[in-house]
């Protein structure tokens, strides 16, 4: 762009790559997706302790029942606080650079996943102790990844792909599709991984702990990739600049 | 100049339809920016424009004049600050522009491809 009034003769082709070049610029500009990511990071990491200490484990000899209770306890609030801190830095960050932001759908759909937790983990711990689903029998895999889906790490994804559409993002689209795959299909984040015995410390020995033990791995598997995630947006954004 | 904001007539050129007001690099620009920022600086424009302040303030003029945009002059502690926001006759404008163009550069690589 110059100074200089330009007249209407001008060549469409550069009019319209201009603009499209305007556009993207505003968009990079508006962009903190590395402070979501590390937001939603810290947000999942905080759980593993939380996770711990509210789980109710129940042992037999029939077997072990368990209720993780910092699904209504810890994580409405801590989802909401969340985006509700993601809102503020984003719109916060685009008026320093003198633009307005476009987060505020992204922190309703949030909001809304915190909403859709609590009512599922509270509707299921109402219904599910007196009708076990499946019959109390194996479960399907598609009951498996819905469960998955509703639990707080599958809703981050979700609503980060709401992110993803809101800044044209690609890069985070792709983040989003991966960490998607990995906490929907591959890491049972609401069965708990059964760690080998020889890493299980004397200490920590016991059917209610290794119960608990097992739930921490995918959290820490989720909250490293967020992590990783938002480091790498953040060094990729040091690099445009 | 005046901002028109009807639909293009299909039976004649695209460039008769194009509107002066937005058929312009820099203004083109200003709301592009805008459209996309919801709401923009007075000072991030003249930098990504890459324009003094008193060819912005003109171009500026001529946008808010056609109803396209509106200015709002505020403070921030001591700073002034001068936001622009996009009106939805100026989203309209910017819509019909990217589409008139769209078909001028259609009709000119059919008449291109057909010599």
């Amino acid at each position: 762009m110059t100074t200089d009034s330009v007249s209407t003769g001008d060549d469409p082709h550069r009019l319209l790559s201009d603009v499209r070049l305007l556009a993207g610029r505003v968009r990079r500009d508006q962009r903190l997706t590395w402070v979501a990511l590390l937001v939603l990071a810290a947000v999942t990491l905080v759980a593993v302790p939380f996770d711990w200490l509210f789980m109710k484990v129940q042992c037999d000899d029939g077997g072990c029942m368990f209720s993780r209770r910092a699904m209504l306890y810890y994580w409405p609030p801590a989802l909401l606080l969340a985006y509700a801190a993601i809102a503020v830095s984003y719109v916060r960050a685009a008026r320093a650079r003198g633009l307005g932001a476009r987060v505020l759908p992204y922190a309703i759909t949030g909001a809304a996943t915190a909403v859709v937790l609590t009512a599922a983990y509270t509707a299921a711990a109402a219904y599910f102790p007196s009708h076990p689903p499946f019959g109390g029998g194996p479960m399907p895999f598609w009951w498996i990844v819905l469960d998955r889906l509703i639990a707080p790490w599958g809703l981050i994804g979700l609503a980060l792909l709401v992110l993803a559409r809101l800044e044209r993002n690609v890069p985070l689209l792709l983040f989003t599709l991966g960490y998607l795959v990995l906490v929907l299909l591959v890491v049972p984040t609401t069965e708990g991984m059964r760690l080998p015995d020889w890493l299980i410390p004397s200490f920590l020995s016991g059917t209610t702990t290794q119960l608990r033990l097992s739930m921490t791995p995918p959290q820490l598997i989720a909250g490293a990739v967020l992590l990783a995630g938002g480091i790498g947006f953040s060094q990729a954004r040091r690099r445009q600049r | 100049m005046t901002a028109q904001t009807g639909t293009p007539d299909p039976s004649g050129h695209p460039v008769i339809g194009l509107d002066e007001v937005v058929h312009q690099r820099v203004r083109l620009g200003i709301l592009a920016i805008a459209h996309e920022a919801r709401r923009v600086e007075f000072g991030y424009l003249r930098t990504q424009l890459d324009l003094t302040a008193g060819n912005l303030s003109k171009h500026l003029s001529v946008l808010e004049t056609a109803g396209l945009i509106d200015i709002e002059k505020g403070y921030e502690g001591k700073r002034g600050r001068t936001w622009i926001t996009i009106t939805p006759d100026g989203n309209a404008a910017l819509a019909e522009e990217i589409g008139r163009l769209k078909v001028l550069i259609a009709r000119v690589e059919t008449t291109t491809e057909d010599r």
